[in-house]
């Protein structure tokens, strides 16, 4: 089936049937999950799927329907839901579709060499990595790792005359071990994900990082309570930043449902901080020519020096807030409407080593993980369950498990007094480490 | 102040769940999307038309290569959402999703491929991907499918397809109405109904052909105050396997001003202390604690995998005297309960662990297999894009016999929990994270100050050897259980005492 045609038809088919505006957004894909356990393949999973999500304005008035049978009577019955279902909602001058036509250019966003690889070598380097992995001694048992395909097409086109479609991949590598000593267990794990074959990380990196991670909390020791500085390092700055990009979305905003609510143009965190969100770097999972409704993706620069300079809007909150998208239209698939998102998030990095920032840091806690929801972007609160490596004069002393951290994200963020130059651009959340001065933990 | 707050929502439909992410992933956009909801028309389900003759023939073909157990699995889902925030009509959303899987077990392996087209070829053509893991080895003679029969613990009286759209939006203006007459510090509700109904072909090689059709309610409010000083979001919930009736057990109203309830209390709340104390849980969604603490950890496939933190324990005391927990999905119209998994084994109760002894793992047939233990009915899917895993259905600590009143009035200092958001779980080393959405200072046996966002963490073996009080007040409250997949389900429980958690707040 020729989707473009497809998708065109079936916005003239809205129209034609009582709509005063519309638009479809298709998607179609393809999927292929290795896992293997103990030198075992353990699930290989593979599927193709589709799927049509209709938005339909009726005097000011949206409604939506989804489905996945693609034959006439389904699809006319779906579009006959989305225009009964328009009639339920209230008439908001704010339900505008996209007429901008724009489109990113993005290079290497799909890797055509996936199907040419054997399945076979695909479980072969499943079997490899764990291997490795549990090869390091101290690595008691496996958890399994696993190799993973996807590969999809996004076409869409409304009544403003849009239609764009794009063709995406994407690949992932990973591991999971266990050490044991003792009554102790550890876990630790990592992955590559990618959208070229090709760039995956090699399983020699991969397992010594899986197994580094699982052995270097064995053997902790409880910490009193007490105010300690604590460096997030790049896989955790996540908690800290997380809730603030939730508090950027123009939507919260408009509702009064985030604690930068006030904050524009206003010094909200440290002058090290600076935060963009890119969707247009070639080669990347995050990037996509056009967001969720079809607006062409950009560079936001959403802090700099510790300014908030910009929030997030799709076409509707934008229109609402009385400004343009940034092209921050978030779409879990053709089953959802389009919310406010990110696509790949960078927080500026620093000038020293991760060393470095160890070395100047008399007392506190070198953060490898952190459990909970992060800052909350309601209100800023921040409380989470923290592991990681105790520093005393500037040494990684023993580890730390079982403590908590807690604070609020506007004094969090102000006290952040050193970042580091350990970023990982291919990270879809980009982050180097981070020390806050000084952070309430909770332990004996 | 009261020592427990008197709601008027019959304790039992009182519910409740998490609306961020974490292993109990309560509401991303992508997730709901995927809670679709119902409505039967004109269609008949789809699956209908594929004959037992068909898939005793595509079973077969599944097993062609070797292998111990196949399965179909064919999935028709009709399902509405409707939005309401800052009280007008956002949104009204109307899915209908179809597919269908095909599995095959060899040994450890398992085989899977799905299409969304119900077609006697698109069938084969799964078949011949799933039997990909079962090269040449021994295989089953699967037998002939004919229909099998499974009693049902989910009663319909007011059937959602027979519910005009007006009553689903005058039971949302209800809400709005109820939380914002509550307080005029209630700046901002966003309700949201969602139902739908799943219906369910299942085929095994064992030759079990099964059909049913699950109806599912949703319904939830959220509530923001801003005092111009503090902001807090709250959030209740109401949904039963059910039909529309269910608004008549819990009105719209009592939902809404349990949301308004917390979000007016908690403006005041203060920074929470952090260290190591006391924690009284109130009895209901406290239950999630042990869904997360304990239930996930007991799912059978970390345990057949030999990694799970209860490895090799049967039979040996894991918790105090007083701790009984049980996974039960033959509880009435509750929205863990399923009449038979997605496998199509019966739903049970199962005993995970009767005065703090080990009895039990809830299992799917593979995790079965491995560990040579029977099936307890739960291995669940959340759609046809899912293989089974061992899952939750209703979940909780049994009764005790003490009175939650005596409970606070023995804790001379400690934190009083009323609701969690809720919280995740490493099920291979049991260590824990919860976080507080509503709790208070005890002091003195009594409930004092509100306390702001408290994280609680522990391991799941020191928290249930550590609970030295349960009082006879069970109560359950529902949510979405995340575990790569989501399932539906209820956390229950009496209030309980629990020495010595670590509690994360931002006050020394």
């Amino acid at each position: 089936m020729n989707y473009t045609d497809l998708v065109l038809k079936l916005v003239k088919k809205c129209l034609s049937m009582g709509a005063d505006a519309a638009e479809v957004y298709l998607e179609t894909g393809r999927n292929l999950t290795i896992e293997v356990l103990n030198s075992e393949i353990e699930t290989i999973q593979e599927s193709s799927s589709q799927g049509i999500g209709f938005r339909v304005l009726t005097k000011g008035k949206m409604g939506f329907s989804h489905c996945n049978d693609f034959s006439d009577r389904s699809l006319v019955d779906t579009i006959s839901r989305a225009i009964a279902f328009a009639s339920l909602s209230t008439a908001d001058p704010s339900n505008v579709l996209t007429s901008d036509k724009g489109f990113t250019a993005i290079e290497d966003m799909y890797d055509p060499s996936f199907a040419g690889i054997p399945m076979d070598n695909k479980i072969g380097m499943a079997l490899q990595l764990e291997k490795l992995a549990m090869a390091v001694p101290g690595i008691t048992k496996s958890s399994g790792a696993g190799y993973g395909e996807g590969e999809g097409e996004i076409f869409i086109a409304n009544s403003n005359g849009i239609l764009k479609s794009f063709r995406a991949s994407g690949c992932s590598l990973s591991v999971s071990v266990v050490a044991e000593k003792g009554d102790q267990k550890n876990t630790g794990g990592d992955y590559s994900a990618k959208v070229f074959f090709s760039d995956l990380a090699k399983p020699e990196t991969l397992a010594a990082s899986a197994a580094r991670k699982a052995l270097e909390l064995l053997d902790p020791v409880m910490i009193s309570t007490r105010k300690a500085a604590v460096i997030f390092d790049p896989d955790t700055a996540r908690s800290l930043f997380g809730g603030v990009l939730g508090a950027v979305d123009g939507e919260r905003v408009l509702q009064g449902a985030s604690f930068l609510k006030d904050q524009l143009n206003k010094q909200f965190a440290s002058k090290l901080i600076s935060i963009t969100d890119d969707g247009t770097r070639n080669r990347s999972r995050g990037s996509s020519p056009f967001d969720g409704e079809g607006v062409p993706t950009r560079r936001i620069e959403i802090a700099g020096e510790g300014i908030l300079r910009s929030f997030i809007y799709n076409v509707k909150t934008a229109k609402r807030a009385g400004t343009q998208s940034t092209g921050s239209a978030s779409r879990g698939g053709f089953s959802s409407l389009p919310g406010v998102g990110t696509h790949h998030i960078c927080i500026g990095p620093g000038r020293n080593t991760q060393e470095e920032i160890i070395s100047a840091t008399k007392s506190g806690l070198l953060l490898r993980e952190v459990t909970g929801y992060g800052v909350d972007p309601v209100t800023g609160n921040f409380s989470g369950g923290a592991s990681g490596l105790w520093i005393e004069n500037g040494e990684l002393v023993h580890p730390v498990k079982g403590v908590t951290i807690a604070g609020k994200a506007p004094d969090l963020l102000n006290a952040i007094d050193m970042t580091g130059n350990d970023i990982d651009y291919d990270r879809n959340f980009a982050s180097p480490s981070i020390r806050v001065a000084e952070i309430q933990i909770g332990g004996r | 102040m009261e020592k427990y707050f008197v709601r008027d929502i019959p304790r039992r439909r009182f519910l409740e769940m998490s609306l961020k992410g974490g292993l109990f992933v309560a509401a991303s956009p992508a997730l709901f999307s995927r809670l679709e909801l119902f409505q039967h028309g004109a269609k008949s389900p789809a699956g209908a038309d594929i004959g037992k003759e068909t898939l005793s023939k595509v079973l077969a073909k599944a097993l062609e290569k070797g292998g111990d157990f196949a399965d179909v699995y064919i999935e028709d889902r009709i399902s509405r959402q409707i939005v309401m925030e800052e009280s007008i009509f956002k949104s009204g959303l109307y899915g209908i999703s179809q597919g269908a899987g095909v599995r095959v077990i060899a040994g450890n392996r398992t085989g899977y491929a799905y299409t969304d087209e119900i077609t006697e070829e698109k069938l084969f053509a799964a078949a011949r991907t799933a039997s990909y893991v079962a090269s040449a080895g021994p295989a089953v003679t699967p037998v002939q499918v004919a229909a099998a029969s499974r009693p049902s613990f989910i009663q319909v009286r007011q059937p959602l397809d027979r519910i005009a759209d007006t009553r689903r939006i005058d039971v949302m203006k209800r809400a709005d109405q109820a939380a914002k007459d509550y307080d005029p510090r209630i700046k901002m509700t966003k309700i949201e109904y969602n139902d739908e109904v799943r219906s369910r072909v299942i085929a095994t090689s064992e030759g079990i052909y099964l059909r049913d059709e699950l109806p599912l309610l949703f319904f939830i409010v959220q509530v923001m105050s801003d005092d111009g000083k503090a902001r807090h979001m709250a959030r209740e919930r109401l949904s039963q396997h059910a039909g529309f009736e269910m608004f008549d057990l819990v009105t719209p109203e009592t939902v809404a001003r349990n949301a308004a309830r917390e979000a007016i209390a908690m403006l005041s709340a203060e920074d929470a202390p952090a260290g190591i104390m006391d924690v009284v849980m109130q009895n209901g969604w406290g239950g999630v604690l042990v869904h997360e603490a304990v239930g996930h950890p007991l799912e059978a496939d970390n345990i057949a995998k030999g990694i799970g933190a209860f490895t090799g324990k049967i039979g040996k005391k894991v918790a105090s005297d007083c701790f009984t927990m049980v996974d039960d999905g033959t509880l009435p119209d509750f929205r863990g309960t399923i009449n038979f998994d997605d496998e199509g084994t019966p739903v049970q109760r199962n005993v995970l662990i009767e005065n703090g002894i080990l009895k039990g793992f809830m299992t799917d047939v593979l995790s079965a297999r491995q560990l040579s233990l029977p099936r307890t009915g739960n291995g669940r899917r959340e759609s046809f894009r899912y293989i089974p895993i061992p899952r939750m259905t209703n979940t909780f600590i049994a009764a005790g016999k003490d009175r939650p009143a005596d409970i606070l009035s023995s804790t001379p200092k400690g934190i009083f929990v009323q609701s969690l958001s809720g919280g995740s779980v490493n099920p291979v080393t049991g260590v824990f994270n919860f976080t507080c959405r509503e709790s208070y200072l005890i002091e003195n046996g009594k409930k004092t100050r509100a306390l702001r966002g408290a994280t609680l963490i522990g391991s799941c073996m020191d928290v249930i050897s550590n609970i030295d009080a349960v009082a006879d007040d069970l109560d359950f409250g529902p949510g979405v259980c995340g575990k790569g997949q989501a399932a539906e389900v209820t956390a229950g429980m009496p209030t309980v005492r629990i020495r010595g958690i670590n509690v994360g707040g931002s006050r020394a």
